[in-house]
């Protein structure tokens, strides 16, 4: 009984004696990580007027935050009356190995293959990054769906980063009958790819026969564009050729048989005597 | 004659690429016919065809729709590249105009 009292006593002698500290270094503390919070805030706001880079903004609000946080806990930590000189020196010298480590095995720090606003294709979701954090992912797909993915998801599997190359190859395969004018087909496609600002000079545009299959020839014409101009590109070349086809009466295959009757005649190939050959294997 | 050479004046020769596509269209301001253009002479060219086009034809459809409305009475409306040479139409590679209308 008389130690439960002595401690109280001691804990009201703490509280009377450093009461006023304590509550004015949490005051500190309070309104020090709302103005952090503002300020990551509009500075964000301000850099994004200034800059589209969305890492580089991400970043430097970052290092902001990290450090008006690190001004506010030690003049918390001053007001209490602890002397924050060692854990000052600490926390540089802590800061500056970290920073040097990361600098030297930089190259060996794993790290996501894409960055905020590239389009990449993961399994089967396209779409473009909108935020990264240490566990998932943030992606948009185009018509409008966001979709949190999780980082495992993404390195276990292979994907597509459609930014890391700044042209791609557009990829449109035709099919013709035989008894169409090939040179005819060939030249057009030409004509089209090249006479299309968005395409490539170089690689120029090209075209191939890529097959003769059972009952269409098979063209591929190919050619390069941008990355960001690549699909309209594409869909307006398929508008063309079909169009410009249907022009100059060149006809597209489909499927088909050739059936042959014949009238009394015998079919090549038939022996004369197929009945008595027949007779005998029975 | 190099191939470099040769692809160079096969470029400049046979097929131009042009930069970019304009709109050409006129219309009748009070008795004087006035040439203009969609997009602007000082805005970024359209890089499609297509949607050149397109645009053409739907100038073209108000226009027939217009009623004696000079505002929306567009003439002569075809597409042009860069250099404003008028662009063949894409589906039939043969000149079109839509709502031609002599001076």
């Amino acid at each position: 009984m008389e130690d439960n009292l002595l401690k109280v006593n001691q804990m009201t002698g703490f509280v009377l004696k450093y009461g006023q500290e304590v509550i004015l270094a949490l005051l500190i503390l309070v309104v020090g990580l709302i103005l952090a919070n503002l300020v990551k805030k509009f500075s964000r706001q301000w850099l994004g007027k200034m800059t589209s880079n969305r890492t580089l903004i991400s970043s430097v609000t970052n290092i902001l935050y990290v450090l008006i946080l690190f001004f506010v806990v030690g003049a918390a930590l001053q007001q209490t009356g602890i002397n924050t000189l060692v854990i000052r020196r600490i926390l540089i010298g802590t800061t500056l190995i970290f920073v040097t480590l990361i600098i030297i095995f930089r190259h060996y720090i794993p790290t996501l293959p894409y960055k905020v606003g590239n389009t990449i294709k993961t399994g089967e979701l396209l779409g473009k990054v909108e935020a990264m954090s240490l566990i998932n992912t943030r992606i948009r797909t185009f018509d409008g769906n966001t979709i949190y993915v999780p980082n495992n998801k993404v390195l276990n599997d292979y994907f597509i980063n459609y930014h890391v190359t700044p042209d791609r190859r557009i990829k449109v395969d035709v099919a013709i009958r035989y008894d169409q004018d090939l040179l005819k087909a060939k030249q057009i496609l030409e004509i089209l790819m090249i006479s299309d600002p968005r395409t490539l000079s170089t690689p120029r545009p090209v075209v191939w026969v890529l097959n003769l299959e059972d009952s269409y020839v098979k063209l591929g014409a190919r050619a390069w564009v941008e990355n960001l101009k690549y699909w309209k590109t594409q869909c307006e070349l398929f508008e063309k050729i079909k169009l410009r086809f249907d022009y100059e009466g060149i006809e597209f295959a489909f499927p088909q048989r050739d059936v042959h009757f014949y009238h009394g005649a015998k079919p090549f190939g038939q022996p004369d005597n197929i009945e008595s050959e027949m007779m005998e294997m029975a | 004659m190099e191939v470099k050479e040769a692809l160079k004046i096969i470029d400049e020769q046979w097929i131009r690429k042009p930069e970019g596509f304009r709109v050409h269209f006129q219309k009748l301001v009070d008795v004087d016919i006035i040439t203009d253009y969609v997009p602007g002479t000082d805005e970024e060219l359209l890089d499609s065809d297509v949607v050149a086009w397109r645009l053409a034809w739907k100038l073209s459809q108000i226009s027939n729709k217009a009623n004696d409305d000079e505002d929306i009475m567009f003439y002569n409306i075809y597409v042009v590249d860069d250099l404003g040479e008028p662009v063949d139409f894409y589906a039939t590679g043969q000149p079109k105009i839509f709502n031609p209308r002599k001076e």
